[in-house]
């Protein structure tokens, strides 16, 4: 297959789940909380004298999606499979990798939107100080980069089941164990010194950690691209599974 | 074009379907006939690939609808059970994407467009959104999102459920306007609705095939399994009837004699013909009454219609006597 033809029902897919994510409240809610929250860090942090930097509210914008992208991606295809619609795409001529790309892809389109604040707050940095441009836009890839690998846990947790809120919870449970748990157990000391340097790569955070201070190492990406990878192949194979049983 | 071979689906310890077998001709109209609960749409579903049997495989147009998916999906229009529609976009929106994902481009996906909604009847309702139309008019959208790209082989899982008589009609009518060059298998639990449109049809109970042919082949079926009583209404009493009948329940016909609850002059005969003899005593009968000189003023074989069959041969007990023996 082409990679136009292979595209094409990618983004077919992709629009019609934008027209989905905006006719539920819940997408203008999800973007109403980001604007404030990130708002808020952004407005304690814009002061004289303080550092031209979007640091802190890039980090708090990873806080945020640890419970935003779940919110985004539960619909995706729980919705489907609830309303009977998923059948529907089942017997049209796209795979199932096309359709979990093209939710997932909507996902990132929509995440897109959520972010656009961000771009207000740099413009006010940049029109009111004199940021250092590098790691303002290591940060941002950052956290697209955490957006992405979210949003494709969240496309996971919502090919497992027909329901929103358990797709919810699944997704904000498997990112929990991305962050917290990665963060507290190798603090905990609980662990043996291999184990331990694996969990601590397998950190989020960590990861993102770098992008914030203005690093962006291959690593760090190729860590993020195999994990999105990973959870997408996941939510494919699962949305193969549901065929068979 | 459409072929199913020995379909079989297991829930757990449940059979649902059970070693189904079936062809549908090119240009043919199959109607998919049985109770609710028979097995009608987890057939449908293995037939166009969205359910894997647990055992038996399909083929639609020579394409294995598991093994070749992409080849036997883009030649098929499927209407799934209860129409799943997105209830937040418009009619024409629905549509587009429908064509979209069949790979359609643009020009030709907005002719067919207006083709298929002239057709369905919704050449009006292409700006509703889909979630606020009437249930009926929903069932056209997916009707026509299933005719959209024109495919050679159509399966439409109860197409008329939650239509008006008269949109019924038209449904009917457009679908009877399919035959020839579409291949169309279809679904439903009322039998006069499959009856006017489709060639052959298939009977399912209890997940097993319990009859097929064309309507005609169902009805000398029917005849011949259960040989019919003939009823007559004849003017004499009980006892005059039955000597004029003699020769025919000597024969092993089996007769009841009823008095006419109105007029006490007329009598209600039954004559129900012996198992193995002749199936139809009409004929004997209107002699043996003419012999004797009697006056009648109806006579008649008791219902043969496929109704009747239809309701006989999906009877739980009746099912459960030939299971084996047909298979």
């Amino acid at each position: 297959m082409s990679a136009k033809l292979m595209l094409n029902p990618i983004l077919t897919l992709a629009r019609r789940e934008l027209i989905g994510l905006f006719a539920s409240p819940i997408g203008y809610v999800v973007l109403a909380l980001f604007a404030l929250g990130s708002g808020l860090v952004f407005a304690v942090g814009f002061a004289p004298g303080q550092p031209a930097a979007m640091t802190t509210t890039f980090d708090a914008t990873v806080w945020l999606l640890v419970f935003l992208a779940p919110a985004i991606s539960m619909r995706l295809l729980s919705e489907e499979m609830a309303r009977g619609t998923l059948e529907r795409l089942g017997t049209s001529p796209v795979s199932d990798t096309q359709v979990i790309l093209g939710k997932w892809l909507a996902a990132m389109a929509f995440l897109a939107l959520l972010f656009i604040p961000l771009l207000i707050q740099i413009g006010l940095l940049i029109w009111h100080g004199d940021p250092d441009f590098g790691p303002l836009l290591s940060g941002l890839l950052g956290v697209v980069l955490v957006g992405a690998l979210y949003l494709a846990v969240g496309t996971f947790a919502s090919a497992a089941t027909e329901n929103q809120i358990i797709a919810f919870l699944l997704a904000m449970f498997v990112i929990a164990g991305l962050t917290f748990l990665f963060f507290f157990l190798p603090e905990s000391g609980v662990l043996p010194a291999t184990v331990r340097a694996a969990v601590l790569y397998a950190n989020v955070n960590r990861q993102f950690a770098e992008f914030n201070r203005g690093v962006i190492d291959l690593r760090n990406v190729l860590y993020f691209v195999s994990m999105t990878g990973l959870f997408l192949f996941l939510a494919v194979k699962l949305l193969e599974s549901r065929r068979w049983r | 074009m459409l072929i199913a071979h020995q379909l079989t689906k297991r829930y757990g310890p449940t059979l649902a379907v059970d070693r189904l077998s079936l062809t549908v001709k090119k240009g043919e109209i199959m109607g998919f006939l049985g109770p609710n609960g028979a097995g009608k749409s987890t057939t449908m579903r293995m037939l166009v690939g969205s359910l894997p049997p647990t055992a038996g495989h399909a083929t639609l147009d020579g394409h294995d609808v598991l093994t070749d998916a992409a080849a036997a999906r883009r030649k098929l229009g499927y209407l799934p059970e209860n129409n799943p529609l997105y209830p937040e976009m418009r009619t024409d929106e629905f549509l587009h994407f429908c064509g979209r994902l069949h790979r359609m481009p643009r020009t030709e996906r907005r002719a067919r467009i207006g083709v298929v909604a002239e057709r369905c009847g919704l050449s009006h309702l292409r700006r509703r959104t889909l979630g606020r139309l009437s249930k009926g008019n929903r069932q056209r959208v997916g009707l026509a999102a299933a005719l959209l790209h024109n495919p050679p082989v159509l399966v439409l899982d109860e197409p008329t459920a939650g239509l008006d008589p008269q949109q019924i009609v038209q449904v009917r009518t457009l679908i009877r306007e399919l035959a020839g060059d579409h291949t169309v298998l279809l679904s439903s639990h009322i039998l006069p609705e499959i009856q006017r449109v489709a060639d052959r049809v298939v009977i399912l109970a209890q997940g097993v095939k319990v009859a097929q042919g064309t309507l005609d082949e169902l009805r000398r079926q029917s005849i011949a399994a259960h040989a019919p009583a003939v009823y007559a209404e004849v003017q004499a009493h009980a006892e005059g009837c039955q000597t004029a009948l003699t020769p025919l329940t000597q024969a092993g016909a089996t007769l009841t004699i009823t008095p006419d609850g109105i007029d006490p002059r007329w009598s209600r005969v039954t004559l129900k013909p012996a198992a193995g003899g002749p199936s139809d005593l009409r004929e004997d009968m209107a002699t043996a009454l003419s012999a004797a000189s009697l006056t009648v003023r109806e006579l008649r074989r008791e219902d043969t219609s496929l109704e009747a069959f239809f309701t006989r041969v999906t009877d739980p007990e009746s099912i459960a006597a030939t299971a084996g023996a047909s298979l």
